[in-house]
């Protein structure tokens, strides 16, 4: 894709993650319908569904050769694979639990990526109005100022993002509790808000110096670790073990 | 006092927390000047001076006969005691930490206590222009707007604001780790924003459940507790006991229920004996 097409398509998903957010403005103060996906702490509303709807819907008018991958689509049970065609990568509502307790911190994520490379990345919380965008090549922003990541090399001086998780599986929630264990003495801080999206958007913004999370989907990093953060200057790794990925 | 010189005391201190909360929203952007307090994460800023002698001398001009206890000032010395007096209890940046790493979940908090009740509270994320208020017997508000608790007194539906971590005592480390592996399976959520004034202001506006947090000085309470009783909720000490502001410990919930299930499943820890509040 040349750069035209990249910012058509940028202007295009901006449009639509807008209206996507207005949704979710108005959403998070009502009662919501909820589901239960993996285990009762995943967690679904009727608001995921129907932003996920909008946000597919308006991209595929838009640009009816693209591919799609959206969390709440792979729920109810489409293929999850990534090719090299143009393919748009969305979570709906990342958060969805804060969204659920309406605690504002949680984001519409829209990233597009295509020969395998991060090409678009949006994650935009609406309660909070921060609109954070990516294009390769072309830095990051919130709220249209340029954003950098802080530089911090000191651990003792870091200030790390981590989740608690949507997982009751007992040996997830033993290493979770094992890595805060071993970190919490050696960091200067640790953070836990809820939402990887976010939470990658603030490594990216400098609020924070890094980030850490096991089992993740790719519609959590499409926007933010593939490309905010990369932009900002970051650098991403896979973590691997050997039962989780 | 009477209603109206609340309603006095109320206007003038929102104003300067409003100033106050400029300097905030201006400094947090830029480089900061340093210090450590107790430990090496215990950390203060020019800017929390600043906006102390900003409130404190913007209140003391306005009020001659109030009295005053600040974090910092506590930290130079003065004497930390709750007469019954008037007293306005100032914690200048909280979240000290998220504002020397520019993350906005900080505030300035401003209580009033008299008779040793809470008269006013005032909270105030100037990043996010998040102005949480109340005045005793008239409710909990956000930017205007009326907020109340969630109500929930169901443990496994209950998103907990719990410290996940910035002491260096391996004790209160210990005790922090021990209490979230007992809550992790049996609650929504887990949540630490680092700011203790801010995740009470949550907890009256509903975004979460229950908080409970050990090592706090009263300026991380004062208002916050206010704001939890005018929206609807309960305060208590960790043990599910009366709430005591110089104890240095508080557990807030949205119910009763909810509060003393939370209280017999946590581990106790003793920060200082009561009183101390240099710890």
């Amino acid at each position: 894709m040349d750069s035209a097409e990249i910012e058509q398509c940028f202007e295009v998903a901006l449009g639509l993650v807008k209206e996507a957010g207005q949704v979710v403005r108005e959403a998070i103060k009502k009662q919501k319908t909820i589901e239960t996906k993996s285990c009762n702490v995943d967690l679904v509303t009727e608001s995921d569904k129907a932003v996920e709807k909008l946000l597919i819907e308006g991209l595929a008018k838009a640009f009816p050769s693209h591919k799609f991958i959206g969390e709440e689509s792979t729920a109810a049970g489409a293929k999850c694979v990534l090719t090299h065609d143009p393919t748009w990568i969305i979570d709906p509502i990342d958060g969805t639990m804060n969204f659920v307790h309406s605690l504002p911190y949680t984001c519409v994520s829209v990233g597009l990526w295509a020969g395998k490379e991060a090409l678009v990345g949006i994650i935009f919380n609406p309660v909070l109005d921060q609109m954070f965008t990516a294009k390769k090549g072309q830095g990051a922003y919130l709220n249209g100022e340029r954003i950098r990541v802080s530089g911090q090399k000191d651990l003792s001086q870091a200030l790390i993002f981590a989740e608690m998780g949507t997982s009751r599986d007992p040996e997830k929630v033993k290493t979770v509790l094992t890595n805060l264990t071993t970190l919490m003495p050696r960091a200067h801080g640790v953070r836990g808000m809820g939402s990887a999206a976010l939470g990658i958007a603030s490594i990216a913004a400098g609020w924070g110096d890094a980030y850490y999370h096991l089992s993740l989907h790719c519609w959590d990093t499409a926007a933010a670790a593939s490309l905010l953060v990369v932009e900002a200057g970051a650098s991403c790794v896979t973590l691997q073990a050997a039962h989780l990925t």
